[in-house]
């Protein structure tokens, strides 16, 4: 090894080789550090220029917002997100930095508006409730146009109801309070819903409620400047001369309000933006007034009454020929003077009327119509407070012609308004028309009609309390069952009837009719044969004395009571009745058959027959007055015969019931004279 | 020899010294007449600092790529398809995250594997190949020997970090609920491995004995 140093030299190429390898020139492996570079500096540069730009957005705090995750939205896509929350400067609210994409951040100018989501629980139903997994998210919106790029945001404090870009017409709503309406309460139109409500605020100028309303196109286009608005929210009872009324829209008109328009009167103009719209409290209301005319064209007047102003409220109608033309839009009091000079308080009604109710053109001023009313009232025109409503409880005023009214005219000088002459009201008022009622019902004979009833119902109790009304002969018991027997053979009868339904039943029945009506006649003509007896009978006993007037008083009881019970006097009420009932039935029939040609028959034939009854019946009177001078004479005769003996009893009881009889039939015939066709017809 | 140090001075045997030229491919020595080694066929090539020069392009590229691998997220988790927010993670915001989750021995090991690991695998080889051919006592060539045998084994185990990154994207495909999603970083992080390990690979470990003989003649 000592002999050959030359292995232990130092490796002179490893010295060499720095200065060789420069020589050398670059090796190729270079290549990859520097593509390793170039690619790394290329994703740099690209990651630095879509960074995006920064803009900063306050909000009135931050809740659900947390950097690097929080979402910047638009139109639902990720455009952004929150890079950093701080504080403003004086700590009363949040800036939150937004990282916008490149792309869209030439969009963001100064119109851009951000808004937090989250989710909302409103009456309408819960929106965004998919924020409750994801968190709050930041939404945007802008409008397609590059502008000047902004990067100092105000955001809102709830998402707007209506987008900028959304076709509609913006219009304001003046209300006299918005009880019952709240932000985003629907804009109904015929009940759809075609916009929205927001921004409700104070105006500064009145005490009145504005609130911004959204027309969403095309409904706008059913809005002019005729245009009604009313208040639907919540629900409306309304007791008045209709009843009682009951009104509710919707749910969510309960909770949350609405407002519904209309457009009743054509001719208005398009609307422009911002068009102030008064509210009017209900449907009713708007559609009456349709005082969509802007304020100054309405004429305001007043006048001075001397009448009780009570029942007169704001609002009341003021008609003129019985159509509205305006509203009592005061009332007051004003102190003036009388022809003595004495201090006076009288009332004073403002007048609200509008031009074109009073038949001007549309175009008519306030001018043209205190014009028109100057001219009425020279010819006569006068207001005056008239009674209105079912009851005429409420006031009204009322421009009405007075012919012949002392002259006068529109006072204009030393008022702030004119003033129209007024007459005194026409107050044919309900208190005086109750009263006059109440006199007339207080003055009806009331108290005579009961005196009467109760000595009616007095005399009907005696009647049936005494022995006699209780005491029915057997006969007429007996004619009963008879009747109810004929009763069950007239509705055989009248069954039949029914069945053949023709005209030969009708000239059977009519026959029928004669022959009972016959009956009666022969009935009758039994009865002078009895009074010939009854008048021997009082002959014998006048002539032979008291044994044989026994005797022939009793004959003649027994011939009264055979002539009762007689066949003839049985069937006289059943023929009477099978012919009333008969003809019952064939009137039945006849109003049951179609033909009226049958029923002109049957009725000629029915009066025929009643003629007929008439006529037979005609000879019942002198009957009757024979029946009762057979039983005065009986009555004389037993008078003499004694007071107190049995015989004498009977005799009188006999002839009571024989009175009685008479009497019975005695008020038939009268029926039937009085009314033959009546009894016949049954009515 | 006489003149040699009794123990560790006396020069070392080195294949150069003993004229004969180590095969690279399967580490049979040969006379440095062989232009072939005769095992494997491998040509014979003699320990040159030049071949340095690859060693410090590899690295360097794994250092550019190392830059990205920090800077962009690693793993990017999805819960709730997006809905409950998406998570980006960087190397390092990742430890710290497991850090305030109170996984340290967990954050330990991603700090070993992901940052220790390489960062001391490039001082290592930068060393290397900056001393490499320099004159060095034996000890000094024993130490440089050692670390070159770490920065070899440990190449292969610095992939933990894409390993992980691929398993959980693989794994965590639970659709709605929960994705994972490897992000730009873990292919920069896989590049820069990938150059390191080219880099170790490129350094001829010949070039550590190199030195030697002159240091043991100047004592």
């Amino acid at each position: 090894m000592s002999d050959t140093p030359e292995p232990l030299r130092p490796a002179s190429p490893v010295r060499k080789t720095a200065a060789r390898a420069a020589r050398a020139g670059v090796n190729v492996i270079w290549i990859v550090p520097i593509l390793a570079l170039v690619v790394t500096l290329a994703i740099a540069w690209t990651s630095f220029r879509d960074r995006g730009s920064l803009i900063e957005v306050e909000f009135a705090d931050a809740t659900g917002i947390t950097p690097g995750e929080t979402t910047l939205r638009f139109r639902e896509i990720t455009v952004g997100r929150v890079e950093s929350v701080r504080f403003t400067a004086d700590l009363t609210r949040v800036v939150v930095g937004l990282r916008v994409d490149q792309d869209l951040a030439s969009y963001i100018d100064a119109d851009a508006s951000f808004w937090i989501v989250r989710p909302q629980v409103t009456a309408q139903g819960v929106t965004r409730l998919d924020t409750v997994l994801t968190g709050a998210f930041i939404e945007g919106y802008w409008d397609s146009e590059v502008g000047e790029p902004a990067e100092r945001f105000v955001g809102l404090d709830r998402p707007p109801l209506v987008r900028s870009d959304q076709p509609g017409t913006w219009i304001t709503l003046a209300m006299e309070s918005a009880e019952g309406l709240t932000e985003g309460a629907p804009i109904l139109f015929r009940g759809v819903a075609v916009g929205r409500m927001e921004n409700v605020r104070l105006d500064d100028a009145s005490d009145r409620v504005l609130a911004d309303a959204f027309i969403e196109a095309p409904h706008d286009g059913r809005l002019t400047t005729a245009s009604v608005f009313w208040d639907t929210s919540g629900f409306r009872i309304s007791l008045g001369a209709q009843g009682l009324s009951f009104g509710v829209n919707s749910l969510s008109s309960i909770l949350q309000g609405g407002i519904a328009f209309d457009t009743v009167v054509s001719g208005g103009r398009p609307v422009e933006r911002s068009h102030v719209f008064t509210v009017q409290p209900d449907e009713d209301t708007a559609r009456n007034l349709v005082f969509a005319e802007e304020e100054s064209t309405r004429l305001r007047v007043a006048m001075v009454i001397d009448d009780s102003l009570r029942g007169l409220a704001r609002g009341a109608d003021v008609q003129f020929q019985g159509l509205r033309v305006g509203q009592v839009t005061d009332l007051s009091v004003t102190m003036s003077e009388d022809e003595t000079g004495r201090p006076q308080v009288r009332q004073l009604v403002q007048l609200s009327i509008l031009p074109s109710r009073l038949g001007l053109p549309e175009e008519s001023t306030a001018e043209d119509a205190l014009a028109f009313l100057a001219a009425a009232v020279e010819d006569g025109l006068r207001a005056r407070v008239a009674s209105s409503g079912f009851f005429g409880t409420s006031l009204m005023v009322e421009l009405v012609d007075i012919p012949g009214a002392a002259p006068a005219a529109i006072v204009t000088e030393g008022q702030p308004v004119p003033l129209l002459p007024s007459v005194e009201g026409d107050l044919d008022d309900f208190s005086a028309s109750a009263q006059g009622f109440l006199d007339r019902l207080g003055s009806l004979p009331i108290e005579d009609l009961l005196n009467s009833a109760r000595d009616m119902l007095d005399s009907i109790t005696s009647i049936a309390a005494s022995q006699d009304t209780r005491a029915l002969p057997g006969a007429l018991r007996a004619a009963i069952e008879d009747g109810r027997l004929a009763l069950a053979d007239i509705s055989a009868i009248t069954a039949e009837l029914r069945e053949s339904n023709s005209g030969e039943t009708l000239a059977q029945v009519l026959e029928e009719a004669s022959a009972a009506f016959q009956a009666v006649t022969d009935a009758a003509a039994d009865v002078p044969e009895m009074v010939e007896r009854i008048e021997a009978a009082a002959a014998a006993v006048e002539e032979f004395g008291f044994a044989a007037v026994s005797t022939q008083v009793e004959g003649i009881l027994a011939d009264l009571r055979a002539m009762l019970g007689s066949e003839d006097a049985e069937q006289l009420p059943r023929n009477l009745s099978n012919t009333l009932e008969a003809a019952t039935g064939l009137l039945n029939d006849l109003r049951d058959g179609d033909a009226a040609g049958n029923l002109n028959n049957a009725l000629s034939s029915a009066s025929s027959a009643a003629d007929q009854i008439a006529a037979s019946v005609q000879q019942l009177p002198a009957l009757i007055q024979r029946l009762q001078a057979t039983a005065a004479r009986a009555d004389g005769v037993l008078s003499s015969y004694g007071t107190r003996s049995a015989f004498n009893n009977e005799a009188v009881a006999a002839l009571r019931e024989l009175r009685r009889a008479t009497e019975a039939f005695g008020s038939l015939a009268r029926l039937i004279e009085r009314n033959p066709r009546a009894f016949i017809l049954g009515r | 020899m006489s003149a040699l140090p009794e123990d560790r001075a006396a020069p070392v045997l080195t294949a150069h010294r003993a004229g004969l030229i180590g095969c690279s491919s399967c580490g049979r020595v040969w006379p440095v007449t062989e232009s072939h080694c005769h095992r494997c066929g491998a040509q014979l090539v003699p320990p040159d600092r030049r071949g340095l020069q690859a060693v410090w392009a590899w690295l360097i590229a794994g250092m550019i790529a190392y830059i990205p691998a920090n800077l962009f997220p690693m793993m990017r988790t999805q819960t709730f398809a997006g809905l409950a927010g998406n998570s980006e993670a960087t190397i390092v915001g990742g430890i710290i995250e497991l850090m305030h989750y109170g996984s340290y021995d967990i954050a330990i090991i991603v700090f070993v594997a992901s940052l220790v690991v390489p960062i001391g695998k490039f001082i290592a080889i930068a060393w290397l190949a900056i001393v490499a051919g320099r004159p060095a006592t034996v000890e000094q060539a024993h130490t440089r020997l050692k670390v070159y045998e770490v920065v070899e084994f440990i190449g292969r185990w610095s992939m933990i970090d894409v390993f992980v990154v691929a398993i959980l994207s693989a794994l965590v495909q639970l659709g709605f609920v929960a994705s994972i999603h490897p992000g730009p970083a873990a292919v920069c992080f896989a590049l820069s491995v990938a150059f390191t390990m080219l880099s170790a690979q490129s350094f001829d470990a010949r070039l550590i004995w190199r030195g030697l003989p002159l240091r043991s003649r100047s004592t």
